[in-house]
C-alpha cells in the first residue's frame, strides 16, 4: 500500500466527534438522531460489518424535556437477580439519582441489541452540565442541530423586552405565584 | 447475502493475465472421461462419446481429452486447468446433452468457481474517478474556525412563524393603527 493510498485510509475512517445539546430535548427522538451518528449511517461508506461509526458528546443531558406525563409514568425496571430484588423507578426518580440514565437508556434501546452495541454505546459521551473536559472538546468538529427550539422563560428574558411586550391580562392582587 | 452462502469461500471475478484481451488461451488444459463400458449409469457418457466427442475435439484442439474406461465405476468428468486446479464432476446418470453442457462450462472457466461465493457481481480495473469519500468531503470550511457548542449552529431549523412571533406583529399593527387613529382625530 502506498503512501497515499494508506492517509486515503486513514481519511476515509476517520472518526469525527460530534456535540450535541440536550437542553429541552426530547430524550427519545434525540436518541434517534444520535444513533445515526453513532453508527455512521449517515456516511455512503456505511455497511454493517464495517466499523465507521463517530463520537457524539451530549451535554446539558439534566436539562431534557420528557413529553408529556412520562416524568411521572414511564417507569424504569431492574432486578439484581435475587429473590425480590425487582425495582421499578419512575422516570423522574431516576433523572434526580443520574441525570444521564434516561438519555444513555434511551440510546441503548433505540440500537438494535446485537454484539456491537455495547461497543457503539462506548463511543457516546454523556454530561450532565456544559463542562466537557478539553482533552474531548478538541476533538470535536460538527454541531448536530436540535430538534426543537428552545423556549424563552420570562423571567429569563429582558425586563425591557417583556415592558413592551402586549400584557393580555393582569394577575389578580390576591393571586399568589407559586 | 443469506445464512446458508455464510460458510462458502468468498471471491471475486478474476481472470488470469487479462484473458480475452486482445487474445484469449483456454485455461482448461486437459479432460479425462471416466466411465464403465457396460453400466446403466453410464450411458449417456457412451452415448456422447459415440456421437458427439469426435465434434467437441476437433472444435478444441487446445484440450487433451482422456478416456478411461473401467468396470462397474460411476462416470466421472475430471478437468485439469492451466493454474494447476483440478475438478472433479460426478456425471453418474447423465444424458448426452448434459455431458456437453458441463464439458463447455468446464472449457469455458479458468479454474473450479464451485462453493465460492462473489463478493461483488462486477469488476472494474478502476473502481473510482474521484476517489473514495471522506468526511471532509463538501465540509463548510466555516467549522473550522468555530469554537463548540456554538448556540447558533445548535439551533433547531424552524419553518413556521410561532405564535409569539405572530402576537408581536400583531401588538405592532394594533400600535400603528392607534397612531395613525390618533392622528386622524
Amino acid at each position: 500500500m502506498s503512501v497515499l493510498k494508506r492517509v486515503q485510509q486513514w481519511a476515509t475512517f476517520a472518526r469525527v466527534w460530534h456535540i450535541y445539546d440536550a437542553t429541552w430535548q426530547n430524550p427519545f427522538a434525540s436518541a434517534e438522531l444520535i444513533k445515526k451518528y453513532l453508527m455512521g449511517l449517515y456516511k455512503p461508506i456505511y455497511h454493517p460489518m464495517n466499523d465507521c461509526g463517530d463520537h457524539v458528546i451530549v451535554i446539558n443531558s439534566a436539562e431534557i424535556a420528557l413529553p408529556g406525563d412520562e416524568w411521572t409514568k414511564r417507569v424504569y425496571f431492574h432486578h439484581t437477580g435475587y429473590p425480590g430484588g425487582a425495582t421499578w423507578t419512575l422516570a423522574w426518580e431516576l433523572h434526580t439519582k443520574d441525570p444521564k440514565m434516561i438519555l444513555y437508556k434511551a440510546v441503548y434501546r433505540g440500537m438494535k441489541g446485537n454484539l456491537q452495541r455495547r461497543h457503539t454505546m462506548q463511543r457516546l459521551h454523556i454530561f450532565p452540565d456544559a463542562n466537557v473536559p478539553a482533552h474531548l472538546l478538541g476533538n470535536v468538529s460538527n454541531q448536530i442541530k436540535q430538534l426543537r427550539p428552545i423556549p424563552k422563560r420570562l423571567d429569563h428574558m429582558d425586563p425591557e423586552v417583556v415592558k413592551n411586550s402586549p400584557k393580555i391580562f393582569d394577575y389578580p392582587k390576591d393571586y399568589i405565584v407559586r | 447475502m443469506s445464512n446458508s452462502h455464510l460458510f462458502l469461500k468468498p471471491a471475486f471475478i478474476t481472470t488470469p493475465g487479462q484473458n480475452g484481451v486482445g487474445r484469449y488461451v483456454c485455461q482448461l488444459q486437459r479432460v479425462v472421461l471416466k466411465f464403465c463400458k457396460s453400466h446403466g449409469a453410464s450411458r449417456g457418457m457412451r452415448e456422447f462419446i459415440e456421437s458427439d466427442l469426435i465434434n467437441f475435439v476437433k472444435n478444441s484442439p487446445e484440450v487433451a481429452v482422456y478416456l478411461k474406461p473401467r468396470r462397474h465405476r460411476s462416470p466421472i468428468i475430471k478437468a485439469e486447468y492451466l493454474n494447476g486446479e483440478t475438478q472433479w464432476i460426478n456425471a453418474s446418470n447423465f444424458t448426452q446433452e448434459e455431458v456437453l453442457k458441463w464439458l463447455f462450462l468446464v472449457k469455458s472457466q479458468a479454474s473450479n468457481r464451485t462453493g465460492i461465493r462473489l463478493r461483488k457481481l462486477l469488476h472494474t480495473d478502476h473502481p473510482s474517478i474521484q476517489g473514495p469519500w471522506t468526511p471532509y468531503l463538501f465540509r463548510d470550511p466555516k467549522l473550522n474556525l468555530t469554537t463548540f457548542p456554538n448556540e447558533e449552529l445548535s439551533q433547531a431549523d424552524v419553518q413556521d412563524e410561532t405564535a409569539t412571533v405572530k402576537l408581536l406583529k400583531l401588538f405592532q399593527l394594533q400600535k400603528i393603527e392607534d397612531l395613525n387613529e390618533k392622528r386622524a382625530e
